[in-house]
């Protein structure tokens, strides 16, 4: 009888383990799951991200009206169009604004880590994480390649790196969308380094 | 009657075995190993295998042999121009531009005057091989070893999913199963005690076995084993829902959305390595770390079509991009009607909780991987961490304050010191005039 009990216990105890696992193990995680005073997550105020039926596009984020200029955004690029000879000019005019102390060189190198490596290689060699993989074209040596445009890499001017990573070139699209003027001076400071590179 | 005590042990046995099974299954598919192979590549030999190394070092940047990049797809181009004019061309195109030749200004205007780099160091035998080349072309597809990779990580990952559901569907299947057998082999009893009876004389012979269902259902209420085991059945089921309940609640660990392009994170930020602030960059610099635009995706997928995987057609998920963008990848012009992709926001944090990325990225120093997990591992992102303040508070109360040329501590140290003095502090000191300390 007392064998026959604990059989029992110990089969109940599983069967309801068992059934507790099962529907616990229920569920999507396709969907958030249980929420409780939703109107508590959601903001009073539009996000950038969210939909919003006061525009005629459906988004909160829309195009600026032209003219409009960001903080921390320099005009001066206006001045250096995207062409041949925006660039030339960029070169001739354009100097570094930065002041090169360890500071923002180190910053610069982060950046550059960030979002340069991956195609230009840690050393500005031209054999990135992509390229290696063979997924991408390689761009050329900072130190030993030539620039498409003319001369050799090394000797990229200020106004040149900057022209560049701005607009893009060939392959490389433009990150001005993505780097703020600062920062892109800071990483033109950290290239001029891989320049000289051997 | 005796015998559903038999029967409960015979059920409790089976239903040991199959979650021990179950369970074992769970831990060796938790270990289900995803590799990939990667096919061997080869090229052609002679003066073309030269070439193709040239070709790749100094012309991929511009020219594919089958498709426009910057410059012209360069398949067939022996029989386009003479060798001569070619030759020419590749030392040097400026100079044939000037020059006046009309092959060379047909040329030059037709690509918007985009200037080929000179290659004055190339041999007349280095240019020749690289033509070789471009005539014989790509003998052999180099295979994606990543893609592979990635593949079968995915398979892997769905064959997982699979087993887990029939897994869940037998165990349920055995729940019904041994209810059902309860409920045959009562009827079956029932059954034999009456012609047990039947055959001592105590029933009369003529009783037949019509009973309606509600005596059926008296009976068994009445039967404390039948009624001790549904009582069972429903203190799991209540229980262990209003246990998952009470702790799920607003709480989405998990959370895996099917997002409308399948961008994987274990090919971008895993196999390829490309640095999460790439994509994600204001992560360091603003409260939000923003899904990126189409224009960073456009940076790599310009050129990037993944045609060798889908047999030389663009891959369906990046023509998304482009149909998104409204781009032509055959011109490479944009159209005037783009539509925005609609991403499914995958951590959703309560609007009452405010919370800043580049406090926590920049300031901090917090690795991504710390609250978002794996991420270079998973093919679809899903949510890591709980985001419950349980959670925030948790990490708030053990880590480390790293206060070291911070100006912001240098600051409170100073007007601490200024309060000791008795000197008047106020808040504009301590950056109170700030437009994010109310704005935000």
């Amino acid at each position: 009888m007392l064998v026959m009990n604990k059989l029992r216990i110990l089969g109940i105890t599983f069967f309801t383990a068992a059934v507790a696992s099962v529907i616990s193990s229920c569920g999507d995680n396709k969907e958030p799951g249980l929420e409780f005073a939703r109107n508590m997550y959601d903001p009073i105020a539009y996000n950038y991200d969210s939909p919003n039926k006061n525009f005629a596009n459906g988004q909160t984020a829309q195009i600026p009206p032209a003219g409009t200029a960001p903080v921390g955004y320099d005009k001066v690029m206006d001045d250096y169009p995207n062409t041949i000879e925006g660039y030339l000019a960029a070169s001739a005019n354009l100097r570094n604004p930065v002041a090169r102390t360890t500071e923002t060189l180190e910053q610069g190198k982060t950046l550059y880590l960030h979002m340069c490596s991956h195609c230009h290689g840690k050393t500005g060699q031209g054999d990135g994480s992509i390229i290696k993989l063979e997924k991408f074209p390689p761009p050329p040596s900072y130190s030993t390649g030539n620039s498409s445009r003319g001369g050799a890499m090394k000797d990229l001017t200020d106004g040149k790196i900057f022209h560049t990573i701005t607009y893009g070139l060939n392959l490389m699209g433009p990150h001005r969308t993505q780097l703020s003027p600062t920062e892109r001076w800071k990483i033109v400071m950290y290239v001029h380094e891989l320049q000289k590179v051997q | 009657m005796r015998s559903i005590s038999l029967v409960f042990r015979r059920i409790a046995q089976s239903l040991l075995l199959v979650s021990t099974l179950s369970f074992g299954f769970q831990q060796a598919n938790a270990q289900a190993p995803a590799g990939g192979a990667a096919p061997a590549a080869s090229s052609g030999g002679g003066d073309a295998a030269a070439g193709a190394a040239l070709f790749k070092q100094k012309c991929t940047s511009c020219h594919a042999l089958d498709r426009q990049v910057v410059g012209p797809a360069l398949k067939g181009i022996n029989g386009k121009h003479s060798k001569e004019w070619l030759h020419k061309w590749i030392k040097n195109s400026q100079a044939l531009v000037a020059s006046g030749d009309a092959e060379a200004v047909k040329v030059f205007n037709e690509y918007n005057k985009t200037v080929m780099t000179p290659f004055p160091e190339l041999s007349d035998a280095d240019v020749d091989n690289i033509l070789a080349y471009v005539e014989v072309g790509e003998t052999a597809k180099p295979g994606g070893e990543a893609g592979a990779a990635a593949g079968t990580g995915a398979e892997g990952e769905a064959k997982k999913e699979g087993i887990s559901n029939l897994m869940l569907g037998g165990l349920i299947l055995i729940v019904v199963v041994a209810l059902l057998v309860i409920v045959v082999l009562n009827r079956v009893i029932k059954t034999l005690d009456r012609i047990i009876l039947q055959k001592q004389g105590v029933l009369p012979e003529g009783e037949v076995l019509e009973e309606s269902t509600a005596v059926r259902f008296r009976r068994l209420a009445k039967n404390k084993k039948f009624v001790f085991f549904v009582i069972i059945l429903l203190v799991a089921l209540f229980g262990s829902l209003g246990w998952k309940a009470m702790w799920n609640t607003g709480v989405h660990t998990g959370y895996q959305p099917t997002q409308p392009i399948k961008y994987s994170h274990q090919l971008h930020a895993g196999t390829l390595k490309i640095d999460c602030q790439y994509c994600h960059f204001s992560a360091y610099k603003s409260k939000n770390a923003a899904i990126p635009s189409l224009n960073v995706c456009m940076n790599c997928h310009n050129y990037v079509t993944a045609s060798d995987k889908y047999n030389g057609e663009i891959s369906p998920e990046i023509s998304k991009i482009y149909k998104a963008l409204d781009y032509d990848p055959q011109t490479k012009k944009y159209g005037n009607n783009p539509k925005p992709i609609q991403w499914i926001r995958v951590h959703n944090l309560p609007d009452f909780a405010y919370f800043n990325h580049s406090q926590h990225v920049t300031v901090a120093g917090v690795r991504c991987q710390e609250c978002h997990g794996p991420i270079q591992t998973m093919p679809e992102v899903y949510q890591y961490s709980p985001l419950t303040m349980k959670w925030c508070i948790n990490c708030h109360r053990t880590r480390e304050v790293n206060s070291k040329g911070n100006a912001y501590y240098d600051k409170v140290l100073k007007v601490h010191d200024q309060l000791k003095k008795g000197e008047k502090v106020t808040p504009a000191v301590l950056g109170g005039l700030e437009c994010g300390k109310c704005h935000y």
